[in-house]
């Protein structure tokens, strides 16, 4: 009579050979791809960039071995650059998040009006290729004819210069557009997801606001708030086109232009203290990327519980529009600022001179017809696209293999994921271009979309292998226990449960990748030929042409295929993560 | 024909044996509970028999086929078992509807979708969730998503039902009403159900059978009452409440019936008791008394074979229904419980009894 007897009759039964099959060989030789490739895109170019620091000659001729690239190294010029480079990074480091914090208690602990959209708005710097803001910077902040120094000699009747974007300051300022949204990003979470129980708690026992917000506030934001100042000291020292475009031109040098510099502005490119440079940098890298994860070791504080609470939210009273307008004036100086300059230099014949017998559409015209420009859209569209699938399905996989399974290697395929994060992407453009120039010549990678593709690969491989593991680890194992006690094989399950439930997730990774892509400038530079450019590229190769005002129009266009990106990310995929 | 058959199954965590030799028959339509505190094995042996865990030794068996031999290296992976399981979280997948929750374990199978409407909806039915099939995942209380996952479990006419403390996560209520719920449908279904709880409670009201687990080894293994009423030893009988365990040593054993009555003697006189197994005269024993089953008495006398002892109440605690009483006697402190009205005041002094049938003697 029962249902369950009915059930039982006439399901079909799988058979369980092959699937047996593929749980005997597939999975070795799964790993052992997976390691190749991995290996391909992470040891390969290191190792052959520790083969160029030790070796005479350019790549594909024939030299000696010797030291000279290191022994190079120890000059007063290079130690010079060396301070430039840690200096700067950790100036603009500690100035962006002390802002970031405010911004982050700002919008997660006070009652300031219109937080919601200021959230969005403070975060969009992040998210606008840094290529962009410089040339819109160097055209603002000019000491003789950038617009704010215009508008102030106007404004103030003198003749003189309010700021001038060609210095410390102004690589400073400009790195931080980037970073201190970076760090918002990694710290307001923290700071909205704090139990508000912990804080109460301190208080009930008497202790003063202030003494709360030290000993328990602070404390509990520690870890992410020093994991978020390394990683952003790091990404500063990676930095290249503030430096490029801000300190160059003015003789401020720092690790990434010294490498571009000797490979590509020198009558006969001296690879070899370019390399030794770079293997110095990863070096570097690997010390502070060292230091952090044992700073961090044993203090991963787990603030954030399932219960559904409001936070402490702070009654700022009539403060609350002083914090209101400190949002504001950040949105206008990273966003406002640069897009209302790049749309102004674009609609006048020269920018500095905006008369309105200046005003013309010359310069879309001239883009329009400008078949170089044409060719780099495509080739970033297409690289964007299949870089980021590729990179996102990777990462899944590698995340899958670390977080999900028990399978022997698992260790190893972890490291060589994590090994790109200590690369800045200059320093795995030569390892990639001696890599690639020593490969035979049957594997034409060199001088191919290829060799940017598998650049991009490798770079955003920690980035898709985070964000994965991110998601996977919101799901509970026996969600997926349950579809193989179900009756699901590991397949079904990987697809209907696993996948089913990340998407979201893994889109938005996708999304961050391609807007990673876009804005790639430092190995891409070294990696292009002729027909393989993609925007940033041409971009910097039209202002050292000369053309301001036509990169101007490159990058409104650059500029609306990220903000359309974005809100399609708000859109649709943010929301469907919360629901989850 | 068993259900399912566990032969000396054992699983070890590094230096830790979490399932140590354990053997288990569950026979077809029995409802068998794995009870124990928490770390001692029992879900780590569910879920070997699940197949989410593989066991390191021994064999497991279910529906007369072995899915899983450590000696021989056969392990049938989770899919291919035929099991219906909740989870203790439910495991609801959030991105599914009702329906397509209950309509997955069909659909993995390729059933076709007439036959999945009808199952499923009969299956809902049964859990009394049909007017929710449509409903999103995430929109469900907790005794909702229990209901769910059951029909889950049961859709596809399992071989086995494995339930991992499937009413933890409710309120006291619920708990009751659920487990009760549940009990009813296993009878009316027939279907063998293997389930973990550290609940002793809940055990005992829903089992045909108990096994008491403790650091990955059984303890015992029977039917409730056998399990409460003559526990195998002082940590089973301490699993169960707070029973008083006195100290004494044998005058006499004979056999009685299906077990044996001794004659003993304690510190404060002499009385009869029953046991598993035969004692030598003269050996130590301990004999456990459960705490209801003391009765104060006014009077001194003894009554035949009855166990006696003088005290004064030393503590009084209210519980609603009952009262407990702390009585300081010459063997040491004993826990009694008697009705709430039964006026006892601190400092009284009372006389304690206990029927033979109710003390019952295990190896000290």
């Amino acid at each position: 009579m029962t249902v369950a007897t009915r059930v039982a009759a006439g399901l079909p039964q799988r058979s369980t050979a092959w699937s047996s099959g593929v749980a005997r060989y597939g999975r070795p030789i799964g790993l052992a791809a997976l390691v190749l490739m991995l290996g391909f895109l992470t040891v390969y170019p290191m190792a052959m960039l520790l083969y160029g620091s030790l070796h005479s000659t350019p790549p594909g001729i024939p030299g000696t071995f010797n030291i000279d690239g290191y022994a190079g190294l120890l000059t007063s010029e290079t130690l010079i650059v060396l301070a430039n480079t840690v200096g700067l990074s950790l100036i603009k480091t500690i100035l962006s998040l002390a802002l970031a914090v405010l911004l982050a208690w700002i919008i997660a602990r006070t009652d300031t009006p219109g937080r919601g959209v200021l959230e969005v708005l403070i975060t969009l710097p992040f998210f606008i290729p840094p290529i962009l803001t410089a040339t819109a910077w160097a055209m603002l902040g000019n000491a003789q004819v950038g617009t704010i120094n215009l508008a102030w000699r106007w404004l103030s009747g003198t003749d003189g210069t309010l700021i001038d974007v060609y210095s410390y300051g102004g690589v400073i300022w400009h790195m931080m557009q980037y970073s201190t949204p970076f760090i918002f990003l990694f710290v307001v979470d923290a700071f909205r997801a704090m139990d508000p129980a912990l804080e109460e708690s301190s208080r009930m026992s008497g202790a003063s606001r202030w003494q709360t917000f030290w000993r328990i506030t602070f404390v509990l934001m520690l870890p992410v708030t020093s994991s978020a100042f390394i990683l952003s000291f790091i990404r500063g020292m990676e930095s290249f086109e503030s430096a490029v475009f801000f300190g160059t031109p003015v003789g401020i040098n720092v690790i990434t232009t010294t490498i571009y510099n000797s490979i590509t502005q020198r009558a006969q490119p001296d690879y070899q203290s370019a390399t030794a440079l770079g293997f110095a940098a990863m070096a570097l890298m690997f010390v502070l990327l060292v230091l952090q994860s044992r700073m961090l070791r044993g203090k991963n504080f787990a603030t954030v519980t399932g219960k559904g609470y409001a936070p402490n939210v702070t009654r700022l009273g009539a403060l609350r529009w002083l914090t209101f307008a400190i949002c504001i004036a950040f949105f206008l100086a990273t966003v406002v600022l640069p897009i209302g300059q790049l749309l102004l230099s674009s609609f006048f014949q020269f920018f500095g001179f905006y008369q309105l017998d200046m005003l013309t559409l010359d310069h879309y015209r001239s883009v329009w017809r400008n078949r170089d420009f044409w060719t780099s859209f495509g080739n970033t569209l297409l690289l964007g696209v299949s870089g980021a699938t590729a990179t996102m399905a990777l990462g899944a996989i590698v995340a899958y293999v670390t977080t999900r399974t028990r399978w022997p290697g698992r260790r190893l395929i972890d490291l060589l994921a994590w090994l790109p994060w200590m690369m800045p992407g200059m320093v795995l453009g030569i390892g990639f271009l001696w890599g690639f120039a020593s490969l035979p010549h049957a594997i034409p990678i060199y001088g191919t979309l290829w060799a940017l593709l598998l650049a991009y690969l490798a770079l955003g491989t920690p980035v898709a292998v985070r964000v994965a593991s991110a998601a996977y680890q919101q799901i509970a194992a026996d969600i997926e226990e349950c579809s193989r006690v179900h009756g699901a094989g590991w397949w079904q399950t990987l697809w209907r449960i696993l996948v089913a439930l990340a998407w979201p997730a893994l889109a938005v990774g996708w999304v961050l990748i391609f807007f990673g892509i876009m804005r790639e400038l430092s190995a891409s530079i070294l990696l292009y030929a002729p027909g393989t450019e993609v925007l940033s590229v041409t971009m910097l190769k039209m202002w050292s042409g000369g053309k301001p005002e036509e990169v101007s129009v490159v990058g409104l266009l650059m500029l609306a295929m990220v903000l359309l990106f974005r809100w399609l990310q708000l859109r649709f995929l943010q929301r469907r993560i919360r629901t989850l | 024909m068993p259900s399912v058959v566990l032969q000396s199954v054992g699983r070890r965590f590094g230096e830790v044996a979490a399932v140590d030799d354990v053997d288990l028959t569950v026979g077809h339509g029995e409802f068998v509970t794995l009870l124990g505190p928490s770390g001692c094995g029992k879900t780590t042996t569910l879920r070997m028999v699940a197949g989410l865990e593989r066991n390191d030794s021994g064999h497991i068996a279910i529906g007369g086929k072995v899915v899983s031999d450590a000696p021989a290296n056969l392990f049938v992976p989770p899919d291919q078992r035929n099991l219906g399981m909740v989870f203790q979280s439910y495991a609801i997948w959030p991105h599914m509807t009702v329906f397509d929750n209950v309509a997955y374990p069909l659909s993995v199978r390729r059933a076709p979708k007439s036959v999945i409407g009808e199952r499923v909806a009969a299956a809902l039915r049964l859990v009394e969730m049909e007017r929710f099939a449509d409903r999103p995942a995430p929109m469900l209380s907790g005794g909702q998503q229990q209901r769910v996952a059951i029909a889950r479990a049961l859709v596809f006419e399992p071989e086995v039902l494995l339930l991992d403390e499937p009413l933890s996560n409710l309120d006291a209520r619920l708990r009751a009403q659920m487990g009760e719920e549940f009990r009813a449908l296993q009878r009316r279904l027939d279907i063998t159900t293997l389930y973990v709880t550290h609940d002793q409670e809940e055990a005992m009201a829903l089992s045909d059978r108990v096994v008491v687990m403790q650091r990955g080894r059984v303890l015992q293994d029977g039917p409730p009452e056998t399990v409460y009423r003559r526990p195998a030893s002082r940590d089973v009988a301490s699993f169960f409440g707070t029973p008083n365990f006195i100290e004494a040593s044998v005058r006499s054993c004979r056999a009685d019936g299906d077990g044996y009555v001794l004659e003993i003697e304690g510190s404060e006189g002499r009385g009869a008791c029953r046991a598993a197994r035969p004692f030598e005269p003269g050996s130590a024993v301990v004999v456990v008394v459960r705490p209801e089953d003391v009765t104060l008495a006014a009077q001194q006398a003894a009554e035949n074979g009855q166990l006696v002892w003088q005290g004064k109440v030393m503590a009084a605690t209210f519980r609603g229904a009952r009262r407990t009483l702390v009585v300081e006697t010459g063997t040491g402190k004993l826990a009694v419980e008697c009705p709430a009205n039964r006026a006892a005041a601190i400092g009284d002094g009372v006389t304690l009894r206990v029927d033979a049938g109710h003390a019952w003697a295990i190896a000290a």
